[in-house]
């Protein structure tokens, strides 16, 4: 009855790896990787196997049975259920690495009773992923352009905004104010000549980073032997297996007992982190996880829509029963009415607006990966077919996240947008990006700092309360340029700002009263900041993201925005899952009396602070807490789990953010499961 | 009472780790849910691996078991290879009625052990399962006697099927184990930790400093 291609012993061990990987994200949220901790002999304490407790006892655990993450994905490989609690515990029990090569080999092992075809249909299957890969790799062709774009803007700004900073800077060198025009001239002189050797230096910083990551998996995830088992693993078999476990993860079975209260539709974050590892482990690139991911959503879109039109030729009540049977039902409850909305014919642009819409995601598939390959596709994603929750949330999701101006809903916000951003919009992707400026000029900066980054996901900048932002960022700017700031800057110029604000409590009053007029602005910017992030949080418990994990990154006050949507996730009851990475960037947010570890432990995957010890504006504009609790944005922060960023020498200031984030983020290469920065992350 | 970890739920004294195997078909299962349930039925081949827990109190002591069994199927044998680690005491089950089980715990079984655990000290322990078929009997008690002189082990024939040894044979390799400076040591670790409860040790430095 099964249409899988794998035997029931290849799905026990695909279940048994996606469980290993998926305990070994939850450790690695509060233990990355390569993080000093990770060396303390916690691996050997679990291993005596004598010290830990089961996982039937510990609710808390990823792999246990409430979190509803792993049973339903051992269902759909239809892994015999008394064999669940012994994959549970093995999951949850030892080190990982003492089973990832045993069930690896039984993985790749040929037995008898798969079928002939098996073979011929994963090989075709691994073909489409390859082909599918490619392909959006290639609609990355205009990146060029996209670069050159940016360029311009960081070129724009950087003139208009980074000359107050900087040149107080190149001035304590000289102790030369006067030609302001020649220095901004030398400056935009440095900032043509940047973007060419930027490009190698990011060749360069790219290469560097993925040796960090080979020597990572050497070192902490993949003993020798492993490897070995990993040259067994066919290729096609690996993308096979990672292809059924994302059907597994996206399937929404109907549960005939309902034990788990947590369960979701749609496509955890967890699990997403889970995938991650799995594939490092595979050795296999994400880029074709994510061709995966496009190839499930599309062809369950499709399946999804011929059911739509078979069920209106029938009668209303078979059909229902179908839906019912198909495990939609479910789907629609959990996706809050988005079904509602699909068969409404309202704005879900993919589904509701007809196969139509869909035949140019389709139409670029086909051709791309083949008939034939399509055909395994769909083959694979036939025993999705029924149950998908995927297809019906993430068809709204569009429209879900542009449509929604929620402005109204907290008085106290005026504005709260999504902008789309790329072209990712309705092609099947099902990892959602937020991006939140937050030291912006005017409207535009919302958008372009994030436009010229190559992604595969669905980008959505979020607009808010631009009207205080612009105010505030340019009342800061104003004093910057100020005579005052320069004295103040050339006082604590060769210290860290921390230092010298901490120095600067016998700072003239003078100084100090200047930047009142910073201080109110800066206040409702800061409110208004702690508001929209509730906003976002609602948003994301709405699930108008489409039920896909979502990555959020925001610099400046955006990160605020950021911080305070976790901090009020956190306190909510069904909070996990949701968000898979966080990236912080000049984040006004105390370190102390916070709930980073809260926090942290909403991301199921990467959580990034970017900091620069040189970020004048923040620690000014700051400075009242930061003497006693610590600034996030100019140090780092002393949580497990987070990993922390030296950004300073890319930073000339707090405006830089606008311009440089593109560029820190590519050297984090969100993509990898390993923490990465081609600098070594300083220590404090 | 030595060494008392407070548990939200059940207190215990020692956390032991036990392994099951032997050939497909000899009752590891069956003597496994014998033990901690008290009921026999027909069970199918295990998947992989199965886990189960039982709290006994086994001389004077308050334990926690951590059972694991094993599936004695060919296809599987890779992934029991990863389970020896750590356990303090293997049961080697064989079947009275079928010589082939009892030969390959030589040929395979003790070799895998040697090859596989990392605990010295272990306790082994041969089990001769379904005794409740006399008649059928091919492998005499006196050959597993044998057997478990010449490996260094404990002998206890039983039958899952009428309990008969079945209490026996655990409480013996526990009492062993209790026996053995070392496998007590590694049983008895205080710190039950949970690393996810519980926060790794990290150098309180964090915001105080000023440079």
């Amino acid at each position: 009855m099964s249409s899988s291609m794998l035997t029931p012993a290849q799905r026990y061990a695909a279940g048994a790896l996606f469980g290993l990987a998926l305990h070994q994200a939850q450790i690695h949220q509060t233990r990355p990787l390569g993080s000093p901790s990770d060396d303390d002999p916690t691996g050997e304490r679990t291993s005596s196997g004598s010290s830990s407790d089961s996982v039937s006892e510990d609710p808390q655990l990823w792999v246990h049975e409430s979190s509803g993450l792993l049973r339903p994905v051992f269902r759909f490989l239809e892994v015999d259920s008394k064999a669940w609690t012994g994959l549970e515990e093995t999951a949850g029990y030892s080190p990982a690495k003492h089973h990832v090569g045993a069930f690896l080999r039984l993985l790749a092992e040929e037995s008898g009773d798969s079928p002939s075809e098996a073979p011929d249909k994963e090989r075709a299957l691994a073909n489409g992923v390859d082909a599918m890969a490619s392909s959006m790799e290639k609609t990355h062709v205009d990146y060029n352009s996209k670069k050159k774009k940016h360029c311009e803007y960081e070129h724009e700004w950087r003139e208009k905004f980074s000359t107050a900073e900087t040149q107080s800077k190149s001035e304590v060198a000289n102790v030369l104010a006067e030609n302001q025009q020649e220095t901004t001239h030398s400056m935009s002189e440095v900032a043509n000549v940047l973007p060419e050797s930027r490009q190698e230096t990011k060749g360069n910083a790219a290469s560097i980073g993925h040796a960090s990551v080979k020597s990572h998996s050497k070192l902490d995830e993949t003993p020798p032997e492993e490897v070995l088992n990993l040259l067994m693993l066919s290729y096609s078999r690996k993308v096979t297996v990672l292809y059924e476990l994302l059907s597994a993860c996206l399937a929404n079975i109907p549960e005939h007992k309902k034990k788990s209260k947590q369960q979701r539709a749609g496509y955890d974050a967890r699990h997403r982190v889970a995938l991650r590892l799995l594939a490092t482990w595979f050795d296999v690139n994400w880029i074709k996880m994510e061709a995966i991911e496009t190839m499930v959503a599309c062809s369950a879109m499709a399946l999804l829509k011929e059911a739509e039109s078979k069920e209106e030729n029938q009668s209303e009540q078979s059909s229902w029963a179908k839906w019912k049977r198909g495990g939609i039902i479910g789907a629609a409850a959990l996706t809050g009415g988005t079904l509602m909305a699909i068969t409404g014919g309202l704005a879900a642009p993919a589904i509701a607006a007809g196969f139509s819409a869909l035949a140019p995601t389709l139409g670029t598939i086909i051709p791309v990966i083949g008939a034939g390959g399509f055909a395994a596709v769909a083959s694979a994603a036939g025993s999705v077919a029924g149950s998908v929750a995927v297809a019906a949330s993430f068809g709204a999701a569009g429209a879900g996240l542009t449509g929604s101006k929620m402005a109204r809903r907290i008085g106290d916000v005026d504005e709260f947008e999504f902008k789309a951003i790329g072209e990712n919009h309705n092609q099947g992707r099902l990892a959602v990006e937020i991006l939140v400026s937050g030291f912006v000029f005017e409207e535009e900066d919302f958008l372009r700092p994030w436009e010229g980054q190559i992604d595969n996901s669905e980008r959505y900048a979020l607009q808010w309360e631009s009207k205080h932002l612009i105010a505030v960022s340019t009342a800061i700017q104003d004093w910057l340029t100020s005579n005052l700031a320069l004295e103040l800057m050339k006082r604590g110029a060769m210290m860290t700002v921390l230092s010298s604000l901490m120095a600067a409590l016998a700072w003239p009053a003078t100084l100090l009263a200047a930047t009142d007029f910073i201080d109110s602005k800066w206040t409702i910017a800061v409110n208004r900041s702690d508001k929209a992030g509730k906003l976002l949080a609602e948003v994301l418990l709405k699930g108008l993201q489409g039920h896909r994990p979502v990555t959020l990154v925001g610099f400046s006050l955006g990160a605020r925005v950021i911080f305070e949507c976790l901090q009020f996730l956190a306190e909510t009851q069904d909070h996990a899952g949701l968000v898979e990475r966080v990236v912080l960037l000049g984040a006004p947010v105390a370190i102390k009396d916070e709930h980073w570890e809260a926090a942290r432990k909403v991301v199921a995957g990467r959580f990034v602070n970017a900091y620069a010890t040189n970020d004048w504006m923040l620690g000014v504009a700051f400075r009242a807490n930061l003497l006693t609790q610590g600034l996030a944005g100019i140090q780092p922060i002393e949580v497990p789990g987070i990993e922390n960023v030296d950004v300073s020498e890319m930073i000339e200031g707090h405006s830089s953010y606008l311009w440089a984030t593109q560029r820190i983020l590519e050297q984090l290469e969100l993509d990898t499961y390993y923490p990465v920065f081609d600098n070594t992350p300083l220590k404090p | 009472m030595d060494s008392p970890s407070s548990q939200e739920s059940v207190g215990f004294d020692y956390l032991f780790k036990l392994l099951l195997i032997g050939d497909s078909g000899v009752g590891k299962s069956s003597l496994l849910l014998s033990f901690t349930s008290d009921s026999f039925q027909d069970l199918s081949p295990t998947i992989g691996v199965d886990f189960k827990v039982k709290y006994a109190d086994i001389g004077g002591k308050k334990l926690k078991l951590a059972i694991w069994d094993t599936a004695g199927q060919e296809r599987f044998r890779t992934l029991t290879s990863s389970y020896y680690r750590g356990a303090q005491g293997i049961i080697m089950v064989y079947d009275v009625t079928r010589r082939e089980t009892f030969t390959n715990l030589s040929d395979i079984w003790a070799k895998e052990i040697d090859l596989y655990s990392t605990n010295q000290d272990c306790i082994k322990m041969l089990v001769g399962n379904k005794v409740d078929k006399e008649s059928e009997r091919v492998v005499m008690k006196k050959e597993g006697i044998n057997f478990a002189r010449e490996y260094g082990c404990l002998f206890i024939e039983c039958s899952a099927k009428t309990r008969l040894n079945v209490q026996q044979c655990f409480e013996e390799l526990v009492l062993k184990i209790l026996d053995t400076p070392s496998l007590l040591a590694e049983g008895s670790k205080v710190l039950k930790k949970n690393i996810f409860k519980q926060k790794p040790p990290q150098p309180d430095t964090s915001s105080s400093s000023c440079c």
